[in-house]
């Protein structure tokens, strides 16, 4: 089976009913995605499949052949962070650290969707991404000033 | 690219360059040679100064989300003399050496800072004097004319690099007492916000235990049985040998392992099973009828506390009050599940894992698999969230019993499901509390405290654990243990702990406790028997102020010293909160202040009722903590601490029903989300007092705050969490 992640060509030798998520950490060695729930309902194995966001753990592999696949390692470009995640260092958002890939690729999809959110649509995007150390103030922050940062950019 | 091979293979492997190197003890040769080999200068226990100049740091702590690595970063950089970002951190495993907490290795209590405070801060000194001695001695001048700064020896025009100075440092004597930096010269501490470990965890190269590997390793899936400690008696393996990549599928104390080369492999194979359990420890446990049980309790409990004659004081008074506050069962639901890596050879086992305690894991595996206690390794890794749940070893001893089985490191992960159901619970609790008010004043208190105890629960366990250890280990042990987990007539601090200790004068006063006793382990939860006597407490202080009449600033500054960190913290969040103006329309405030860990914490929290549900629009926090050593990891673990302790308040429960647990995943235990999350404002008090807990104490208040905030909105007084099946249960029978 052929898997496009994070820009690069990938065969791997699985059946195709196998999540994506154990695929990525077994297969791939990309272990930044995360195992939480297992039910699609904390969010932290969200990964962008086809320019959307997945639950991962939910995810057969064989529905993803032939999409680009990113992961949180395929953020950052060359020796550049992604806008979310600098935002996310200035905030000083992670504590613990294990459900911030997730925040941060829901946060990238949010962001390219709706360039200035407001704090609803905010709420809207990312209260499928549990976080039980309680970073959600700095989160919110954190993506408000990504949208600075993305705006800048341009 | 840093070379740190020299270092991680002279000292991380094992503890016996380490132990040849640590502070004072007689290592002067080991230390030379290895600085003449590696031009490493192995200062001490915790301190090594590289040849390049970084500071390698051993952090003898969990690095649980609390900030603990930056912490130790911080204070060993303002000691030495390097920036922060020049300090390499590495988790120390398991060394007798570092039982530095009660006689253990394990972060809890929140005392990480105010340990680290003192001896990180002193190796660091040791590190640098030894350095300066040897740049001092080297250029022929006095040692109290150099200084030292940027990684550097200066005097006068004269620099030396700390990481070209190792060799002549290793040949001085380790400063048995070193000269710690006046706390008006520090430039890092209370300075230092970034965090350490910032940049790997969003990246995603952070390496927790979840993602730790081993040569040779292979996979258990664990199948558990529907009752905490359920047997499996029958075990049908249908096909699940011949699925790929499964080696085998073993049955162990705990339940069903399916071993696999992949994760995956054997999680898929477990749907080939069919297994017949016994019917458990704890079969027919109700929660439902224990908590009726105790709520209606009447026999009179091990007296804690018992100043004046509160009974005669509350009958006199010219207003009463006599309540029950109840809490659930909890899970600590840490986004990483537990997980290890073991790996058993004869009579040694190594272990991998995200734990909160290298000595409980010791002592959780030698029992299991009947080794000795020093036999036991255990390397630390990177926790997704601990709150408490990682300072128990279960999975670790799990591990070890499958890896000697099929004589290959195994690495277990659990299911959310198993990490749910597997026990270790925050313990129920009813605390029954009468008092009385007289003119406006306090007359007198009476608490009966009703959980279940942590030591009676993990007391068994411990020594069930230390069995198989011989007799002078097991007895080191059990000592450590029990003077960290008992101290009164039943052997109980955390059941009562925020009751007996209150800082208020209630002028007459009594605490007892009664335990409850049944074969579910409970354990320590996010600020453990505080996380319920903070509520309990100030919502009863709060009863007892509506009767009175009273302001509940005014009336709490009556019952606490002047001077007082409580009366300081008061009256910074009567401004912060705005209190002397009316809140909006449609709004409820509530205040709660508590003590805990040694530090104080006041919250007033702004509470709305939407269609029925609760919301906490935001809350005000104000902590005095003594000194702040990073005071931005100091907010974010108070907003982390209100926003776990508002899940707790508001939503979760574990309810057992025939000795079944209800809830199995974050739908059925549900956290707050994004868009519930309140604002949170923090301000922390300037101090010069010696830095106390910030990891707990911002939970204890918030419950209560939000109860009292509703009763001031609705008139509803509510008394049992989790507070929203309360209020929607509210005058049902």
């Amino acid at each position: 089976m052929k898997l496009d992640v994070n820009g690069k060509p990938v065969e791997v030798n699985v059946p195709a009913d196998t999540p994506l998520l154990w695929v990525l950490r077994e297969e791939v060695g990309l272990t930044g995605t995360k195992f939480g729930c297992g039910k699609a309902l904390c969010g932290a194995c969200t990964v962008h499949v086809d320019g959307k966001p997945k639950r991962s753990c939910v995810t057969a592999v064989g529905d993803c052949t032939a999409q680009p696949i990113i992961t949180i390692e395929g953020l950052a470009t060359d020796k550049e962070l992604h806008p979310v995640q600098q935002a996310w260092l200035e905030e000083n958002v992670p504590q613990c650290g294990y459900c911030q890939a997730g925040q941060i690729m829901t946060a990238v999809i949010l962001l390219r969707t709706k360039p200035s959110p407001t704090d609803a649509e905010i709420d809207d995007a990312m209260s499928a991404n549990l976080c039980r150390c309680g970073t959600y103030p700095r989160i919110r922050k954190a993506v408000h000033r990504a949208a600075a940062l993305l705006q800048g950019a341009k | 690219m840093i070379d740190r091979r020299g270092f991680l293979s002279g000292v991380l492997a094992g503890a016996g360059v380490l132990t040849l190197a640590a502070c004072g003890g007689g290592g002067k040769a080991m230390r030379i040679s290895h600085a003449d080999q590696t031009g490493e200068l192995l200062a001490n226990t915790l301190i090594s100064v590289l040849a390049t100049g970084r500071i390698a740091l051993i952090v003898n702590k969990a690095e649980i989300g609390q900030g603990v690595s930056t912490g130790y970063a911080t204070l060993a950089a303002e000691e030495i003399g390097v920036p922060v970002d020049h300090v390499d951190v590495h988790l120390a495993g398991s060394m007798n050496e570092l039982r530095q907490s009660g006689n253990m290795q394990i972060t809890g209590g929140s005392t990480s800072t105010t340990e680290g405070f003192k001896f990180v801060r002193h190796a660091a000194a040791a590190a640098r004097e030894m350095l300066v001695g040897a740049a001092a001695a080297q250029w022929g001048v006095p040692v109290r004319d150099c200084t030292v700064s940027d990684g550097h020896v200066v005097h006068g025009t004269r620099r030396a690099a700390f990481g070209d100075l190792t060799k002549l440092a290793a040949r001085r004597d380790v400063p048995e007492h070193p000269t710690l930096k006046a706390a008006k010269d520090f430039t890092l501490i209370g300075k230092t916000n970034k965090r350490v470990d910032g940049r790997a965890k969003i990246d995603g190269s952070a390496v927790f235990g979840i993602d730790h590997t081993v040569p040779n390793m292979v996979h258990a899936f664990m199948i558990h049985g529907p009752v905490y400690g359920s047997r499996a008696t029958r075990v049908d393996v249908g096909n699940a040998k011949s699925r790929p990549g499964v080696i085998d599928v073993l049955t162990v104390p705990s339940g069903v392992a399916i071993v696999a080369d992949k994760y995956w492999q054997a999680r898929a194979a477990a749907a080939e099973l069919k297994i017949t359990w016994d019917q458990g420890t704890v079969a027919g446990l109700d929660t439902t009828q224990m908590a009726t049980a105790m709520r209606t309790y009447t026999k009179a409990g091990a007296s804690v506390v018992d100043k004046g004659n509160p009974g005669k004081a509350i009958k006199s008074a010219e207003a009463k009050v006599a309540a029950v506050y109840e809490a659930p069962y909890l899970s600590h639901a840490p986004l990483e599940p537990q997980n290890a890596i073991a790996s058993v050879t004869g009579s040694r086992c190594e272990i991998w894992a995200p734990t909160q305690s290298p000595t409980i894991t010791q002592a959780f595996v030698s029992e299991a698999i009947g080794i000795d206690f020093d036999d036991v390794k255990v390397h630390v890794l990177t926790a997704g969230g601990g709150f408490g749940r990682r300072a128990i070893a279960d999975v670790c001893a799990e591990a070890a019993v499958i890896s000697k089985r099929v004589k290959r490191p195994v690495k277990v992960i659990w299911t959310r499901e198993s990490d749910m159901t597997q026990a270790y619970y925050r313990p129920v609790f009813a605390v029954h509390a009468t008092g009385g008010v007289t003119q406006g004043k306090i007359a007198g208190a009476q608490i009966h405290c009703i959980s279940q105890s942590i030591p009676l629960s993990s007391g068994t366990l411990f020594a069930a654990a230390l069995s198989g250890l011989p007799g002078p280990i097991r007895g080191r042990v059990i000592d450590a243990a029990l003077a960290i987990f008992s101290t009164n007539s039943f052997g109980d601090i955390f059941a009562t702990e925020g009751l007996g200790n209150t800082p208020y004068d209630f002028r007459a006063y009594e605490v007892a406790a009664s335990p409850v006793q049944n074969k579910l382990p409970v354990a320590f939860w996010r600020a453990v028997g505080n996380s319920v006597t903070g509520f309990a407490m100030e919502s009863f202080v709060d009863e007892l102020c509506v009767a009175a009449k009273q302001d509940p600033f005014a009336f709490r500054r009556a019952m606490l010293p002047e001077k007082s960190r409580q009366r300081r913290v008061l009256d910074a969040l009567e401004k912060l909160s705005t209190w002397s103006t009316p809140p909006a329309k449609g709004i409820g405030r509530g205040l709660a202040r508590h003590f805990a860990f040694e530090t104080e914490v006041g919250e007033v929290a702004e509470v709305e009722m939407i269609d029925g549900r609760i919301r906490v629009k935001r809350v005000y926090c104000v902590v005095d903590c003594g000194l702040a050593v990073n005071p931005d990891i100091i907010r974010a673990q108070m907003e982390g601490g209100i926003i776990f302790g508002l899940s707790a308040a508001l939503d979760q429960e574990i309810t057992l029903v025939d000795g079944v647990v209800q809830q199995t995943n974050y739908d059925t235990f549900p956290s707050l989300r994004m868009h519930e999350a309140p604002e949170v404002i923090v301000e922390i008090l300037p101090s010069d007092e010696p830095p106390t807990g910030v990891g707990e104490p911002g939970l204890p208040p918030i419950a209560a705050a939000v109860a009292n905030a509703i009763h001031t909105l609705t008139g509803v007084r509510l008394r049992r969490m989790p507070l929203q099946r309360a209020w929607n249960e509210r005058g049902a029978a």
